[in-house]
């Protein structure tokens, strides 16, 4: 009797006894669901962060279009036109002084005093005296010009200052404070004519430029020594295309017209060729991005051409050629260096490696490689050197991970067919581990184009594109980069400027790298793995 | 005599075998710089910084160092000797020298006192930022790991996972200080905008350091063999309780082991931090606040980027020296306890872990 009792009693808890439930969903369904909540986590960061750089870099385009239209509106687009005529006689007033200067070294090392050797060269700078004068003329009125085309900007500007002010005073109400404000708004038409009517003047004393420029040249005096004399050719040269130019100066100034819209394109075209990053400035502000993009991946460059070998060398030996103790104590101590915090390489290289690299640079015997001596201690180089150090415990482990997962089948077959090790090595493992590496160095590239401290510290900072026609000496000239300059400007722009969305925007152009990269890397594991079995 | 040594099988010395050890002496040249160079970073640091952090006399380690605010340094020579003095002390020696009162002295922001206020903002935001990215990321792989069976889903969450992993940290940063330090209206409510302050740069950080602890907790889950789990399902335990009783407390050791790796990266990252949580300097300790909710808006010092700060914003001469290498070294040497502390851990753990 007793045991029905029991049985009707477990019986009737198993059948009854009701489950607990939320929406009808169960405890276990709702841990369940926690959990998978959790792990949606990734997914809600990456579109996070993707809304938040649009959301930020795409107000860019429009202020950009903006900032080009004020550029035509205001003539500034016009003065640059002359500007660039005054800046190109310049740079050959420049080399003239250059190519003196040679001269007089020339003279004195042949054992001439300094002042036979002046006077060796009275008719040159009498010449050179000349050559200078022509554009004074011309850059009397580019300066005038320029100074009214910065009067209208300014204009301009404060107008748009003020409108702001009117509409934050509506905007908390006190509507008779903002009917107070003033606003000076800026008829371009009326304020652009004294611009326009100094066209006639301009031409003529372009026209002028050029007519003398040919005259002096015919003149041109006669300097002792071959290399004196090619150098003065070439400088004929250059100058005789500098005046051939002058016509179509003259034609753009000509057709130039300040109403034509600044088409959206062009602000974005501004941004993807500008090759000028220049912010702050009296004159005119440009978003560029080349010199940063060059200059990051110069640095990545210089960086993996260091590390790449360095890297998967290391790798080969650890796993093919190395004792097991030396691999129980190499792998580790290969990983830690990947602990070294980026500042502190940073720092490094500012404190000690910039400076070691350019004493070295000045030993005599090393003369022969480009680029040396070099007098910046903060460049590409410095910067390479330390981001390879950064990116060789990732290659390595990468690499070495690929080169374990070759099976050992493929090496015994090659040592039975009789070949050696180093022959298996570069033969038979490397070969068939290479989609692992190669991803292994993507992902390294990956590492070092995002880094951001160390190119901040030690690249240089210098915004423009590096001169290449110094050929492989280009490594030891400053740069900026992507990374860097976003570090750097970021904590000083007023948010919502022009300025402000345009490092969004440069950050943009990082992530979008950055997915690329990771992209192929999976991609290239995943497409050449050889079948293992 | 001759016969014996030259017998048939000697290894005979050919161009290959030549060539095969010149290959593999470049190989081990290789690996021995990279060593080298780390090793030499190293050396400098703390050959450099021990001045700064350690004494000869007992208790070896100046404790101003380690328990000051930054000072102003002041140099100046008074009366034939050449002086040396923090901001603090500078002026209470002007006080009671009245001769000192119009001496001119060069200062050296930061360049004496201590680094307190950047050790402690620098624990608090490791603390902060891996309690939520351990949260979450032990959740997450939980659900990789145990509930997700391989679909389309969980494919795209491991797609994200990865490429999470390959965001440049300075874009980490750019994110935090869109998101969480300026933050967006919507239907005209604010989200988020909480300034530069310490729970800015947690999320930040946690978010960051994210796809490493979910790796870490993933391959330790991995690691728990399956009978434990089937033994448990076979009782009639649920799916939680058997992850809760018979996975979670085998995994948990590997996961925390591998996730103080993550600890490293955030204490090490600065771009990050920059706009989201670091002040230059700050007079205020963390704790001195006066209602519990500003603790979390409130920025701090960070021991990077004071690092930063002090390397690119003031001149390199002996004296700002001390304070440069100094911070690197007390920085170098907590970064690097940490990680060798994980892998000495995980290496450990490894060979006692294998059923």
């Amino acid at each position: 009797m007793e045991r029905t009792g029991s049985n009707h009693f477990t019986r009737t808890v198993l059948t009854t006894r009701r489950r607990f439930r939320f929406f009808g969903l169960t405890t276990e369904d709702l841990i369940r669901s926690f959990f998978g909540g959790n792990a949606v986590v990734a997914i809600v960061v990456l579109a996070l962060i993707t809304i938040f750089l649009l959301k930020e870099g795409a107000g860019f385009f429009g202020q950009n279009r903006e900032n080009l239209q004020i550029y035509r509106q205001a003539g500034l687009e016009y003065v640059d036109f002359m500007r660039g005529q005054v800046e190109g006689h310049t740079t050959l007033t420049r080399s003239l002084s250059a190519l003196r200067l040679q001269q007089f070294q020339a003279s004195t090392a042949a054992g001439l005093g300094a002042e036979a050797a002046n006077a060796a060269l009275t008719d040159f700078d009498a010449f050179s005296d000349k050559f200078s004068d022509t554009v004074t003329p011309l850059r009397g009125m580019v300066s005038d010009l320029t100074d009214v085309a910065t009067a209208i900007k300014e204009k301009f500007i404060i107008a748009g200052d003020k409108r702001e002010e009117r509409r934050q005073l509506e905007a908390v109400g006190r509507d008779a404070d903002a009917a107070k404000v003033q606003i000076a708004e800026v008829n371009f038409t009326t304020e652009i004519r004294p611009l326009l009517d100094a066209r006639p003047a301009y031409l003529e004393a372009s026209r002028d430029l050029g007519t003398a420029l040919t005259a002096l040249l015919a003149a041109a005096p006669v300097l002792a020594g071959p290399d004196a004399a090619v150098a003065l050719e070439e400088f004929k040269a250059t100058t005789r295309a500098y005046v051939a130019g002058f016509p179509e100066i003259a034609r753009r100034v000509e057709t130039w017209d300040y109403t034509l819209p600044v088409p959206l394109g062009k602000s974005l075209s501004a941004f993807v060729f500008g090759r000028e990053w220049l912010t702050a400035s009296f004159w005119q502000d440009w978003y560029g991005i080349i010199p940063l993009l060059v200059g990051s991946i110069m640095v990545s460059l210089v960086a993996l051409l260091l590390a790449v070998p360095l890297g998967v060398g290391a790798a080969i030996y650890i796993n093919q050629v190395a004792t097991p103790r030396e691999q129980q104590l190499i792998k580790p101590a290969i990983e830690f260096i990947s602990a070294i915090p980026s500042v502190v390489l940073g720092f490094f290289g500012i404190a000690v490696l910039g400076e070691a690299l350019r004493q070295l640079s000045g030993v005599s015997w090393l003369d022969w490689v480009p680029g040396f001596p070099f007098s910046e201690r903060l460049n590409i180089l410095t910067a390479g050197c330390l981001l390879a150090l950064i990116s060789v415990p990732t290659i390595f482990t990468l690499s070495e991970d690929a080169l374990n997962n070759v099976p050992r089948s493929f090496k015994e077959a090659s040592f039975a067919l009789g070949a050696n090790r180093l022959q298996t090595i570069l033969r038979i493992i490397v070969p068939a581990s290479l989609s692992g590496i190669i991803s292994a160095v993507l992902l390294g590239l990956g590492r070092v184009i995002g880094e951001t401290m160390v190119v901040l510290l030690c690249a240089g900072n210098r915004i423009a594109i590096p001169d290449f026609t110094a050929g492989l000496g280009v490594v030891t000239q400053p740069v900026h980069t992507m990374t860097g300059i976003i570090a750097q400007e970021m904590g000083e722009v007023v948010q919502g400027s022009i300025h402000y969305r345009a490092l969004f925007m440069v950050g943009l152009v990082l992530f979008f790298i950055a997915l690329a990269i990771n992209y192929a890397a999976q991609k290239i594991v995943r497409r050449y793995r050889i079948s293992i079995g | 005599m001759n016969a014996v040594t030259e017998h048939q099988f000697r290894s005979k010395s050919s161009a290959a075998k030549t060539r095969e050890t010149a290959t593999f002496w470049l190989f081990r040249a290789a690996t021995y710089l990279v060593l080298l160079c780390g090793a030499a970073v190293f050396a400098t640091i703390i050959f450099k910084g021990a001045g700064t952090v350690l004494q000869a006399t007992p208790p070896f380690v100046k404790t101003s160092f380690l328990t000051e605010a930054p000072e102003t340094l002041h140099v100046f020579e008074f009366q034939g000797q050449k002086r040396e003095m923090g901001d603090k002390e500078f002026r209470a020696f002007k006080a009671a020298n009245p001769a000192a009162a119009s001496i001119r002295a060069e200062s050296y922001v930061y360049s004496a006192g201590g680094i307190f206020p950047a050790i402690v903002g620098t624990v608090l935001l490791v603390v902060g930022s891996m309690t939520i990215a351990l949260f979450l990321g032990i959740c997450a792989a939980i659900y990789l790991q145990e509930y997700a069976r391989d679909g389309r889903f969980i494919r795209f969450v491991r797609l994200a996972i990865l490429n999470l992993a390959g965001v440049p940290s300075i874009v980490f940063g750019l994110f935090g200080y869109g998101l969480f330090v300026i933050g967006f209206k919507l239907f005209g409510i604010q989200f988020f905008g909480w300034h530069v302050s310490l729970l800015a740069g947690w999320f930040t950080l946690a978010f960051m350091v994210l796809p490493v602890i979910i790796t870490a907790s993933e391959e330790s889950l991995k690691a728990v063999p399956k009978g434990f789990r089937e033994g448990s399902l076979a009782l009639g335990a649920t799916q939680w309780q058997t992850i809760r009783k018979n996975v979670l407390p085998y995994a948990l050791p590997g996961i925390l082991t591998s996730s103080i790796l993550g600890i490293a990266r955030v204490a090490g990252e600065t771009a990050p931090i920059m706009f989201t949580a670091a002040y230059v300097v700050r007079d205020k300790l963390p704790w001195e606040i006066e209602r519990l909710s500003d603790f979390f808006f409130q920025g701090v010092m960070a021991l990077p980027y004071h690092i930063y700060v002090v390397s690119s914003k003031i001149p390199q001469n002996e004296y700002t020296e001390r304070v440069q290498y100094g911070t690197a070294f007390v920085f170098l040497v907590i970064v690097a306890i940490i990680a060798a502390a994980s892998i000495i851990l995980r290496n450990r753990l490894r060979k006692r872990y294998q059923w």
